[in-house]
Parts: C-alpha cells; structure tokens; sequence
C-alpha cells in the first residue's frame, strides 16, 4: 500500500466513490488529468452493491482492470446518517457517573422554539433502562476524588449481558480534563466482555459540557457496530476484486483518513459527502486563482453553502444531526465533532411556496421531497414549488429535465403557481417571480448571517453553483451577495465525488482543559495528539516525510462562557512563550467580535492538533468541444418584467475560450445554467464555465 | 406593498436583528445569556414600536422591550438625539419588571434622522443591593436603579454613569463587559439595518414598520375573532419561598366582533412583602404570550400581534406591584401568570392550551470562598420542572413553559465555583397521571468544597400547591427543597455550613385527560 502524492506519476490511478441518499458516484483519476465518472442509484439493502456498480462503470470506461488502480480509493457514505435517522443501530448502553442518567433526556432544558407549546425533540439514542450509573468522580482540575472499583464493573457487565448490548457509551463527569476513569471502565470491561464495543467520550469529543459530550458518544458507539464490519468488508471485498490498495475514509472535516481510525470514530463520518464537495470548492477556488467563495449546492429539498476562505473550507466544532421537528434547530442532537462548517438552508427545488397569516410569500421548510415532488413531476404533487416556478419562468425545459428521462408537466405547474398568485393578488408570472426571488433572499439571508457570525465579510463573494437547482439560482444569489462572479464546475453532477477524489488526508484532535495555562500538561496533550495524529497517518499509508502538524486552541477571557477557536501560526505552547499566545487569541478574537480586551486574563478550555498529509493533485484533462458551439434555439423567459427570448445552449457543445452574453440558457443533464441578463459568461480550458457580471 | 416585496423586505429585518443577538450572546460574559440564552433583542421603530424580534430569549425580556420603546421616546423624543448616543435603563416599572434586567436602546440614524432602534435586554450578573432572590423588603433594598439615561453621548461614554455602575456591584468586570456587549450589538444591528436601506433605495423604514405592524395586528384579531365571544375564567394557586400562597384569577374577555382580548386579573393575592412582586408590564409580557403562544404561535411578535391583547390587574395586586414593593424574584409570581389564561382558554380552544405546569424555574446563586480562600460569587443559574401536559402529546419533563430557557450545564458551573453536583437526574413519576401525563419533574443534588460558611439564593416554588391536570388529567407532584435531608425553603438569602447538602426537586406537570 502507498500513500498519496501530489507529484504522482502520469500512469497511476485513483477513484473516488460517494454513496448519497439516492445516488452512489464514482469518479476516476489518472495522474494525468484523464478522468472518468459514473452514476448508479444507492443500493440501500447493502451499500457495497451500488459501490461496486459504480467503481465496475469507472474502470470500463476507463479500460482498466481493478489491479491496475495503483493509488487510493477514497470512500464517503452516508452510512452513519442513515443508521442514525432510520434507528437501525443495535442495542447500545450508556455509562454516566452516578445520578446523571437522565443526560441525554433531560438535555439542557431548552425549549428551542418559545412560542410553540407543542415542540417535539428526537428520541434518544440509548433510552433510559440502558443507561447505568457508575460510582466514580473526577472534579473540574482533573483530580480523581473517587476511582472506579472492578465489583462494581462486575454488576454492570451483568446488566449489559442482560440486556444484549452491543456497543456501550462512557461519559463520566468531567471526563474532558481527565479519562482516567473511563479509561479504566474500558479496561475493566474488556476483561469481561471482550466482544463489547465501548467509545469513550475523553477519546470522541473531550470537550466541556456534558450533554453534548454525552450524545456525540453515543452516536459514536450507537453506529460502530455497523460502521467497523462495513468497513472491513469494503476492505476484504475490494482485496477479493483484486483491487491492490486499502481504502481510506472521507470524514466530516474534509479529510480522510484510514478504515481502521474511521471505525473507532464514525461519528466523525457524519455528512462526509457534503464535506467532500466543499473540499471540491478549495480545489476549484484554487483553479480559478480566488481566494474565497462561496460554495453553493442547491438541490431537491436544502441548499448547503460554504464559506471557503484563504482556499480552505471552514470547519466547526459543533452541528446538529437528526432535527425532527420542522427542521427546527434544536430538536435534534448536538454533535461535537470537527466539521466543515455548513450553512443548510431548508430550501430546495422541492420547497413549498405559501402564503402564511400575514399574507407574506414562504418557501420552504415544508418539501415536497421527490415523492409526490413538484406539480410538474407530475405524481400528484399539487402545491407549488421552486421547480414550478423555475419551469413556469421558462427556466427549464419540460422535455429535457434529467435529459428528457423525466419530462414535466407544465399545466400543472401553471395550475399550482395559479393558486399561489390567487392568494397573493398577483398574476401567475409575478407568483412565479416572487417564489423565485424569496427563495434567493433567502439563501443570500443565510449566507450573510453565517458569514457575519464568523466575523467575514460576504460582500463580493464569488459563488460556486453546482446540485440539480444551483446553477439556476446562483447568478441572482451572487447579486444579492453584492458579487459579480459565479462559476460552474465541471463534473458538477459528481462533485463530491470528486472533491472525495482530490482530499487529502488530516486528523484533528481536541482535548479539554481547564485552568490556567499548564505549560507541563499542555505540553504533554500537544505531544500525545500528535502521536495520535502520526499513529493514524501511518495506518493510512502517509510516509513520515509527508506529514504535517498544525496547533491551535480554544480560548477565552477568564469569565466568558464561549470559546474561540484558534490556529497558532506556530506553536507557542511548545516555545512557553505566554505573549505569543495572548496575541494569537486575541487576533482571532478581534476578527470574529471586532475588539480587545487587553486588561483581561486569558484562558485555554481546550488544546487542539492537526495531522496533515500531502496535497493531492485534482486538475482534469479539457472538457469542451472542439469547435464553438451555437444555441440551439430560443425560448422565452420571465424571470425580469419582459419576455425575454434567451438563446439555449448544450454545455458540452461549447469550446474553450467561447463566450456568450446573458441572458443565456446552459444546459446540461442533470442541471441548467441561467445566465442573467448583465452577465455574460466564458468558457475556461478546464471546462468551467464562468460567469462575470458586465461593468 | 405586495406580499412578495414585503416578505424579502422582513426577511432582511429579521436577519439584521437576529445578527444582533447572536452578536450579543457570542460576546457577553453572564453565562445566563450565554448557556440559557436569557436575553432579548427587538427592531422598534421611531416611534418605539417593536416591529422585529429576535427568535431567542424570554416572554419576560422580548415583551417587555416592546413596552420600553415608549418609554424611553417619551423621555427622549428622537429629534432630540445625536449620532452615537445610546439609551439605557433598569427601571423596573419601565422595563423588565426588576434592577438586574438592563435595556440599552441604539438609535439609527439616516441622513441625520433616527429611522428606528435596536434595543437589548439581558440579564446581568449583578446589580448589588441584596442579590439574587426575594428577601429585599423594598425595592431600594434591590440594589442600583438606573434611571432613563443616555450611557453614550455623541459616541462619547457618559462617564459618570459608568462609574457608577462599576461601583455598585459585585462583578464590575462581567457587568461592564456585558454592557459594552449590549452596545456594540446594537451597532451591528444598525449597521445591517443601513445596508438594507441601501439596497433598496430605503430613506427610513416607516412605511414598512406600519405595513408589517398592521398586517401582523390584522391577523392577530383574526385569529381572536375565530374564538367563541364571551367571558372565561381560570385561577391558580401556587406558593413562593416563605411558603405564602398565591391566587391568581383571570376573567379573559373574548370580543369576537373586534377581535380583542381583555385579560382582568381582579380578585389575584395582594403583593408580597418578599421580592416577588410583578410590575404590570410583566404581567403584559407573560398574558400576551400565553395567548399568543396559544392562538397563533408561528405570527410574528411584534406591536401589532401585541396591541389587540389589554392587560388589567388592581394596583397594588401581585401582578400589579406598585412602588416601593420589593421585586427582584418577580419571575416566580410572573411566570405563574401564563397559568389561569391557559384555563381560561381552555374553554374556548381545548386543542391548543397546556395543562398547569411547574411554573417557575428555580433559581439559584452561590455567594462564599473557594478553598483558597478567595471570595467569589456565582451567576445564577436555573433548573427546570415538568412542563404541562398538551392535549395530544405529554408534557416535556424537566423543561420550562411558559419560559424556555437552558439549564447552565454541571460541567461548567463545577469549572467556574468550588461546587459538586451529586445528582441530576428526572423523578419518576412526578408528572401527573394522564391520557397525556404531565411532564417529570427532577432531583438535583449539590454541594460546596469549601471550608467557609457560604451563602444560598434560592428561589424555589409550588412546593406545596401542586400543578393540576386539565379534563380530569392528575396533578403534579409538588417540589421539595431539602438542605441536609430537612425541608427549608425561605424566603431570605441562606447562610449554609461548609458540609451542607442541598436537595432539589422540581414540581411535576399536571396531567391532560384521565388516565386509562
């Protein structure tokens, strides 16, 4: 097994395959530049079906054979995900310090929407009769007040036995300054049941506040038992084909790392496919020479956004899984786990339009999903929806959507905009208009809200569209973000597929504290996530040469109650050097709130490190035609007051170099470009298209 | 204006005042607006009229700053400001109904006129006087009143009131803190509030402030005129540390025809001695969002949903406390206020309405020495009982309603005193029985790693009255507030010896429906 290397030879061969809701894609590289794609639908009974269909498409088109791909094969899945929403994890155990089982019933008391009474919270993962108390305490310094005892282990495997767990969850109090006791339940344990799987909360997330710590853990353990063997028979089936590299895992920080590492922590899988497509978005803002964008993957029922900054996506601590109540923030879990920072937005193609009780048009959160979907898929749906609107606009063709292999019914669309523009008092066009542009509003809404609580400025940002409805909406997004450029990548339909292809590997590591700065504890932390971080490089096949480290922590003013993330520039916890700390934080705290508070004490709660392998080459070979392409004709558009006859294109018609002035109309299988009018749109080697606003 | 114009006009608004809170929450010191999100931030107009909030906070803070905006217009007409200046008060007949609630206003200015406000209420970590709880016996006893004053001028801070703030209470640090947050959210609301004023070719937002407040008052009496005219009536009973009794009755008048609600609190308990006194502007905020939350929770709240509820209580009433009655605790009588409307309306909308629940959160502050011997005191923090029942789904345990906020977690309360938490865990049962039963109540168990004597501020309520059910549902198990395993909950600030347990347990929710 070799690792990965930006400076691969032409011949060698990597795939990527990304298993989505509805489709699993794979995409093939060769160190040159060629690359092959495929798409088959998800093979929900066992994933590995529709994963090998996709990876067999590849190498045809390709005309190798499995033995032939010499690099990696990188994997991202929503197998966590599912497992999580569909509850079909086995019987998992909770582990709590004595009289705190009701953690994850209790939460933290929040009533996440004050004005509706009848709000709803997800089920927990372990309800209470598997949660246990165990006599032990360590307090907030880290000091063991009272040790764990093996008799009472003893009693409690007895209990886990009874009552078939498979998997158990420790999170004792304070457990983020000190695993000791955990650790030692793990031992203990061990000796008793050593088929029993146990996750650690000091180990996934030993990060202050215990309910978050407690459901990031249980996640953990609740999907292991199913993550690991997938993982290991991925692993066995892709050496049975004859395939000569071991994978590695896309994880939900946009990074990927080995089969092993990702089977000890799946929670850190958990949206790994959008994450591999905001990893796409570094690359191409890197292509196209910009330093930050927005990226923006619009589809059926949500648009995901990312905020790439310095050619990198952000990454967060914290998200929420499973909301299950109106999408509602807060009625799902918290999940404390290094992430790409993703703004979700609960409006897509299938979104709803309505009129709510002050006689304003909504779209959204309320989806048609793809069954019944919009009016015009014709399978019973009848409320409007943004496709509706799109097609009522002229923006899509009825007979080509999904290249013609779902035509659309435009009466009912025309039928269900009617109803909406009789509501509103306006005619069906300007009912279409309006659902149009709330849909916009609402995505720049998200987008500025997002950006500005990360202290960055959206003004101009540059957009990526891709997703089946981005590339229709992004242009007028970009006007209200105040940008004059939107670009449309090529492989857009497998985009995250791709981005899985191009990540390279990286490992974050956090671990609580508590105090003043300890320069010896600190030191030691630092050195032992390091070792962590190399441990588990190496597994993934990255030479010692290849690696990287990169240190930072979260911080505060002594007295605050939330943290900043920082990322030190070198390692002052290393150096001891007190005043290069303080100037780090308060950098970062100056640009997420905008001042100093230099008379303040400072304080660390936790110490993070990352392991970075080496980049990973992602250019592709031309895709454009030959010669410029000519539209293929005209149809009329009412997205502005006027009809406007917009000429129509085939996107994999035009040539490098071509460029068209909007309004204009590209399109491509699974998506449509729509050039506003102002904007006008060029044709890159590479094959992306982009579009810059005139003036 | 259209219906799609006007939505992409709110949206924005929405998004410049929910900026704004979540630039206060991120920045401020008080862990109750951090971790519990115990503030309020709302867009008022020039007028002083509320037009946006944002989603977070309290029904005490948000409804309150609603009422404030008049106030403070009242004493500072908006001709009359300058650029920078920004207002301030705690003034609890004005405001938020006690001294630790400050409300600070931040004019916005268009071509040199005010176009409106952000205002921000939060609760701070302390305003000296007697502290956290209801022992005061009278307001002055409270600690610093702040009149209606301007905390900047011209962008200059007044200086001498800082001053005195900074001198009056016990965490200078976190309050001053705290209150240059509320400032510099206020600027970023207004800085957003320009930028979409620029986008749209907006001089002021006058015609949208009335446009949205009379469709969203519009649709409020809508929904009032969907109910059965008439007069309906609720009362609770419920008691407060020192173990007095409460009555509160409600007598809820329908107009169907104009679609207006009258809520006359006639026959309620005279006010208390102890701080637990509500000023009628809280009682407001609490009656309106009981209806509100109950008629119509997705429209807006804002001075137009707000107008078609009337609030009347006899002066000198409990929930209608009059100077200088004591009212630091005012949120254990005020978040009871809810309860008898909830009744009441049950006669008209049974679907809809929540059984009695625990009522009150707990609070609780710690005053004392760490085991160096250095003194600290804590910020308050809350705990939660069962919530009532709803008619088709059971009462969510250990969860607040009418209030919402979060509970401080164990782990972060033990980082920032010397203190052990030995239980927090749900009671079994506490809930009343119920087709839907009640929400559980929960035990919670704590004490200090000191060697000092230390102090306790602890607000404890419905430890004898307990939570009733609705159409035959059963009541909830009242609380218990035990230190060392004996019943003790006064209403005075405590004095504990270094080894004292102290024992929580919050009230059940009452039951909806009987049980099978």
């Amino acid at each position: 097994m070799t690792g990965p290397n930006a400076q691969a030879p032409p011949s060698r061969y990597r795939i990527a395959v990304d298993i989505g809701g509805t489709f699993t894609d794979a995409v093939l590289r060769r160190g040159d530049g060629f690359v092959r794609s495929d798409k088959r639908l998800t093979t929900h009974g066992d994933l590995l079906e529709g994963f090998f269909a996709a990876v067999d498409g590849v190498l045809a088109k390709a005309g190798i054979a499995p033995a032939e791909v010499d690099d990696t094969i990188v994997h991202a899945t929503t197998v966590v995900t599912n497992a999580v929403v569909t509850r079909s994890g086995p019987s998992t155990a909770l582990l709590v310090t004595e009289g705190f089982r009701d953690v994850l019933h209790i939460r933290d008391e929040h009533r996440y929407d004050m004005f509706d009474p009848q709000i709803e919270y997800a089920a927990p993962l372990v309800p209470r009769e598997r949660t246990f108390g165990v006599n032990e305490r360590i307090f907030a310094d880290g000091n063991v007040y009272k040790a764990v005892e093996a008799a009472e282990v003893d009693t409690l495997a007895g209990k886990l036995r009874d009552a078939n767990v498979e998997s158990v969850a420790v999170c004792l109090l304070n457990a983020y300054v000190n695993g000791e006791n955990e650790r030692r339940v793990r031992g203990l344990l061990a000796e008793r049941l050593p088929e029993m799987h146990v996750s650690l909360s000091s180990e996934v997330a030993p990060q202050i506040r215990e309910y978050p710590r407690a459901a990031t853990t249980v996640l953990n353990a609740y999907t292991q038992p199913i993550v690991a063997p997938y993982l290991r028979r991925l692993s066995e089936a892709l050496e049975e084909r004859g395939f000569s590299t071991a994978p590695l895992i896309m994880m939900s920080n946009g990074g990927v790392l080995g089969a092993g590492t990702a089977g000890r922590f799946p929670v850190r899988m958990v949206e790994s496919g959008p994450a591999a497509g905001a990893l796409a978005a570094s690359h191409l803002a890197e292509r196209v020479a910009l330093d930050r964008l927005l990226s923006f993957d619009m589809g059926g029922t949500t648009a995901k956004a990312c905020l790439i900054e310095e050619r990198r996506p952000t990454v967060t601590g914290q998200f929420e899984v499973d909301r299950v109540y109106r999408f509602k923030a807060g009625s799902g879990f918290p999940i404390l786990i290094p992430a790409i920072d993703m703004i979700e937005i609960g409006a897509g193609g299938g979104s709803i339009a309505a009129v709510d009780g002050l006689g304003l048009l909504k779209v959204g959160p309320d989806s048609a999903g793809s069954e019944p979907g919009p009016a015009c898929y014709g399978r019973g749906g009848a409320a409007p929806t943004v496709t509706d609107a799109d097609l009522v606009l002229g923006l899509l063709d009825a007979d080509r959507f999904l290249g013609g292999d779902l035509p659309l019914d435009l009466g009912a669309a025309e039928r269900a905009l009617q109803g909406l523009a009789g509501q509103l008092g306006v005619s069906r066009i300007d009912a279409a208009r309006g659902v149009f542009g709330v849909v916009g509003e609402s995505m720049a809404a998200a987008a500025r809200a997002h950006a500005t609580d990360r202290g960055l400025d959206y003004r101009g940002l540059p957009v990526l569209a891709f997703g089946g409805a981005g590339p229709v909406h992004a242009c007028f997004v970009a006007e209200l973000l105040d940008g004059d450029t939107v670009i449309y990548p090529p492989l857009a339909s497998v985009l995250s597929a791709f981005g899985a292809l191009i990540t390279p590997l990286r490992y974050d590591l956090a671990r609580g504290t508590a105090g003043p700065v300890d320069w010896d504890r600190a030191g030691t932390a630092m050195a032992e996530m390091e070792e962590e971080a190399r441990a588990a490089m190496t597994a993934a096949g990255c030479p010692p040469r290849g690696m990287r480290f990169s240190h930072g922590a979260d911080m505060r003013y002594v007295g605050q109650q939330n943290e900043v993330t920082v990322a030190f520039d070198g390692n002052p916890v290393a150096s001891r050097d007190e005043a290069a700390l303080r100037e780090a934080f308060e950098t970062a705290y100056e640009t997420a709130y905008g001042l100093r508070l230099s008379d303040l004490a400072i304080e660390a709660v936790a110490w993070r490190v990352s392991g970075h392998g080496p980049d990973v080459a992602g250019d592709t070979e031309p895709m454009t035609a030959a010669a410029p392409g000519r539209a293929k004709g005209k149809r009329p558009v009412h997205v502005r007051a006027e009809d406007e006859a917009v000429p129509v294109y085939d996107r994999a018609a035009l040539s490098a170099g071509q460029e068209l002035a909007g309004p204009a109309i590209i399109e491509e299988r699974e998506t449509t470009i729509f050039v506003m009018a102002g904007w006008h749109a060029e044709v890159r080697d590479d094959g992306c298209i982009v579009a810059r606003r005139d003036g | 204006m259209d219906g799609i114009a006007l939505e992409i006009l709110w949206s924005n608004l929405i998004g410049a005042v929910s900026e704004q809170a979540r630039a206060l929450q991120r920045i401020a010191f008080s862990p109750v607006v951090r971790e519990a999100g115990d503030l309020a931030c709302a867009l008022l107009d020039r007028e002083g009229r509320m037009i946006a909030q944002a989603v977070t906070g309290t029904p005490g803070h948000i409804n309150t700053l609603a009422a404030a905006g008049a106030h403070f217009v009242e004493t500072f007409p908006p001709d009359g400001l300058a650029e920078g200046d920004v207002l301030v008060t705690n003034d609890p007949w004005l405001s938020a109904g006690h001294f630790f609630d400050i409300t600070v206003l931040t004019p916005v200015f268009r071509k040199g006129r005010v176009i409106g406000f952000f205002g921000s209420t939060i609760h701070h970590t302390d305003i000296g006087g007697y502290g956290v709880g209801a022992g005061a016996r009278d307001v002055h006893e409270e600690g610093l009143w702040i009149p209606r004053a301007k905390l900047y001028e011209a962008g200059e801070p007044n200086a001498l009131l800082h001053d005195i703030i900074r001198h009056n209470v016990r965490t200078p640090d976190e309050v001053m803190g705290d209150l240059a947050a509320q400032v510099s959210s206020g600027r970023v609301g207004a800085e957003r509030l320009k930028v979409l004023c620029d986008r749209h070719g907006l001089d002021d937002i006058d015609e949208l402030a009335d446009e949205i407040i009379s469709r969203s008052e519009r649709a409020a009496r809508a929904s009032i005129r969907g109910l059965e005219g008439g007069t309906y009536r609720g009362e609770s009973r419920f008691d407060i540390p020192g173990g007095a009794e409460i009555v509160l009755k409600c007598a809820l008048t329908v107009d169907a025809e104009a679609g207006d609600i009258l809520v006359d609190f006639a026959g309620s308990s005279e006010a208390s001695p102890h701080g637990v006194n509500v000023v009628l502007n809280y009682t407001h905020a609490y009656s309106a969002f009981a209806i509100r939350s109950t008629l119509d929770p997705e429209l807006p709240n804002n001075h137009g949903s707000l107008k078609p509820i009337r609030v009347t209580a006899p002066e000198g009433s409990i929930v209608n406390a009059k100077y200088p009655s004591p009212v630091a605790a005012r949120h254990v009588v005020g978040m009871y206020v809810p309860m008898p409307i909830l009744k009441a309306l049950h006669a008209v909308t049974p679907d809809r309405v929540v059984a009695e629940g625990a009522g009150a959160v707990w609070t609780m502050q710690i005053q004392g020495r760490d085991e160096r011997g250095e003194p600290f005191t804590s910020a308050m923090f809350n705990y939660s009982g069962g919530m009532g029942a709803r008619r088709a789904k059971p009462g969510l345990g250990a969860t607040c309603y009418p209030t919402g906020v979060a509970a401080v977690p164990v782990e972060v309360l033990e980082a920032a005193m010397p203190i052990e938490f030995t239980r927090k865990e749900l009671l079994d049962g506490s809930g009343g029985a119920g087709r839907a039963p009640g929400g559980d109540g929960q035990a919670i168990g704590f004490r200090m790693r000191t060697r000092d004597p230390w102090f306790l501020n602890a607000v404890p309520s419905r430890l004898s009255a307990p939570a009733e059910g609705l159409e035959g549902g059963g009541a909830g198990r009242p609380g218990r507030f035990l230190v060392n395993g004996e019943p003790s909950a006064r209403a005075n600030k405590m004095t504990m010896a270094a080894g004292d347990e102290v024992l929580l347990e919050t009230p059940g929710g009452g039951g909806f429906g009987a049980a099978e």
